[in-house]
């Protein structure tokens, strides 16, 4: 049980950066790996931040959200936006470029040293049920619910929301209705940029981070989000879940070299069952 | 149609002969490992290319195949004494083998489904060398591999001890790369190469006049693979070190790059592609190796805006302009 919720942690990490990507997916096509990028630069703000006078740590994650929110916004409108009309294949290039940039970026500003933010909890726990939590641990589930609820209440009951969705199934009949598409695909950068910005803030008080910790974010991320069904919302939810927990529960009964293998092993052998993915639908 | 033939023998023949004299010309060490490593790029993108261009397949998983050729070769020279051109045929035979393993069930499938599987098994592939400490030595990554040897009628066999001359390694990788490119070229224009197309155009147009399209697709994707380990033998006993991480999905996503920016199914896409991308790459970290990175990154999205269809896609339409004119 102990085990489980660790895993639940790390899956809240996964959860927003793969709800993100998949958003992005679903609605544009587009395969974003400059995410991992973000979050790592969410990180980064949210350290510089807490340190900032008169900011401290909860509001140095709003920051790294609305940072990596712009960032996403201007990668959409500067080079996805223009290279779209050469197709999917052409515009990962552009994404593996932006991740380069940005990693390098960050290498030069910030160094190469792995940081850690302190956290304002400190070392104060709570036990639920016989369960230790730490009170940072709950602070990030907490947020992290209230993020991914956010998203689906506004992707189910909102104007923009419903359009997005209305744009992932029938771009051609939503552009018919008068959905403007370039704004919305936009706003999709947007919420992409701000969760993966508030995924980076959140964990780096747990998880030590450096200039290349993106790549391995948003690796597992990515693989969640084709695991779990390409675009679908529930299934990185569920990818993320499963893979935190493979990887834990690998970690604490195997070893912990062997974590990512497992997770990514269990992901192949889903895959050959369901090619589709886990909640994906078969392609038309 | 025939000058453009005869022009295109031409600048073949004229690369060719650019490629035998460049280590006689580029003395320098760093220059000529930098041939060396081309080379062994060049196998890897115009193999993968076959896959990518040919087939319409994207692999994003080429290193994996490249990583378990180079340390099965190098597993076999160093702990069971193994020859290199023994060892060189099981790399391209393990790699071929472990393409056939996953290409035969994932190649059933349409759409997304075959990159999904080769992405997953390229990561697959770097965290087992990784964590099969007792095995591949893991992370402290595998040195002291034998350099290749190669028999000679006469006397004692050639080792081509690869610290003290580059020059015949570099011989040895055109060889394998002209033999690449060769195999690429046969079945591009065998019966094979013609079904490949149409799997890539209209796959069930093509089943509808018979073509056994899963039977061609998993047989490329094994020759393919076959050749990605044939150059991880080249690449091992090469550098004489291997570790997890030159196999990564990082390299898997170079080789695609340059695949691209060379230009996909065209015949010297695949080896213009690495050549460029080797070189400017190296040449942006001579001057800063971070501002490098940064830079190449703009250079990645720069020659996509300006060169969709790769170098020999952009040089096809400035002829066709020029004709038109």
């Amino acid at each position: 049980m102990q085990f489980a919720v660790n895993g639940l942690f790390i899956s809240a990490a996964y959860a927003l950066v793969a709800l993100g990507l998949t958003l992005i997916f679903g609605v544009l096509h587009i395969a974003d790996f400059a995410q991992g990028a973000l979050y790592m630069l969410g990180a980064y703000v949210s350290f510089y931040a807490t340190h900032a006078p008169g900011l401290g740590y909860f509001a140095s994650v709003p920051v790294a959200m609305g940072l990596t929110a712009a960032l996403a916004t201007l990668n959409g409108a500067l080079v996805y936006r223009p290279l779209q009309r050469h197709g999917g294949a052409l515009t990962f290039i552009a994404a593996l470029g932006i991740l380069l940039i940005l990693q390098n970026l960050a290498l030069w500003l910030f160094g190469g040293d792995f940081r850690l933010i302190a956290s304002p909890f400190g070392d104060g726990k709570i036990t639920v049920w016989g369960v230790v939590l730490t009170h940072h641990q709950a602070f990030v589930l907490g947020v992290t619910a209230l993020l991914v609820a956010a998203v689906w209440f506004g992707l189910r009951h909102t104007k923009p929301g419903k359009a997005l969705r209305a744009m992932a199934q029938q771009p051609e009949a939503a552009r018919l209705v008068g959905i403007d598409s370039a704004r919305l695909g936009l706003v999709t950068f947007a919420l992409a940029g701000a969760l993966a910005g508030a995924a980076g803030g959140l964990i780096s008080p747990i998880r030590a981070f450096d200039p290349h910790i993106g790549a391995i974010v948003i690796l597992k991320s990515f693989a969640i989000v084709i695991f779990g069904g390409m675009g679908s919302v529930p299934g990185a939810i569920v990818g993320a879940l499963l893979v935190g927990m493979a990887e834990t529960f690998t970690a604490a009964y195997l070893a912990a070299e062997f974590a990512d293998l497992v997770a990514f092993a269990l992901m192949i052998v889903i895959l050959f069952a369901r090619p589709q993915g886990l909640l994906g639908r078969v392609p038309a | 149609m025939r000058g453009s033939l005869v022009r295109s023998r031409a600048a073949w023949l004229a690369a060719l002969a650019a490629a035998v004299l460049a280590p006689l010309a580029l003395q320098n060490p760093a220059h000529q490992n930098l041939l060396v490593l081309t080379g062994v790029n060049v196998i890897l993108v115009a193999s993968l290319d076959l896959l990518i261009g040919q087939s319409g397949l994207l692999s994003l998983g080429h290193a994996g195949f490249w990583g378990i050729g180079a340390y099965t070769s190098a597993l076999l020279t160093l702990r069971a004494g193994v020859p290199f051109l023994l060892a060189l045929l099981a790399a391209a035979a393990t790699a071929a083998a472990s393409g056939i393993f996953i290409g035969y069930p994932s190649l059933r499938l349409r759409g997304h489904y075959f990159v999904l599987v080769t992405f997953i098994f390229g990561i697959i592939i770097t965290l087992l060398l990784t964590s099969l400490v007792a095995v591949t030595r893991g992370p402290m990554g595998l040195p002291g591999i034998p350099f290749a040897t190669l028999p000679r009628p006469w006397g004692p066999p050639l080792t081509l001890n690869t610290f003290q001359g580059k020059t015949g390694y570099y011989y040895l990788v055109l060889a394998a790369v002209l033999l690449t490119l060769w195999l690429r070229a046969c079945v591009v224009h065998s019966r094979m190469g013609r079904a490949l197309v149409a799997i890539r155009e209209d796959e069930d147009l093509g089943q509808t006049l018979g073509i056994h399209t899963h039977r061609y697709k998993v047989g490329v994707f094994a020759l393919s693979t076959g050749l990605a380990g044939m150059a991880g033998s080249l690449y091992a006993h090469y550098t004489t070190f291997l570790a997890p991480e030159i196999f990564d999905f990082v390299a898997s996503f170079d080789l695609f790059v340059m695949n691209l920016v060379g230009g996909a199914g065209t015949a010297a896409g695949p080896v213009l592609g690495p050549v460029l991308l080797t070189v400017v790459r190296d040449l942006l970290r001579a001057v800063h190796p971070v501002l490098a990175e940064i830079l190449f990154g703009l250079f990645l999205i720069a020659a996509i805006a300006f060169l969709p269809a790769g170098l020999v896609g952009g040089w096809r339409r400035l002829v066709a302009r020029r004709v038109s004119r």
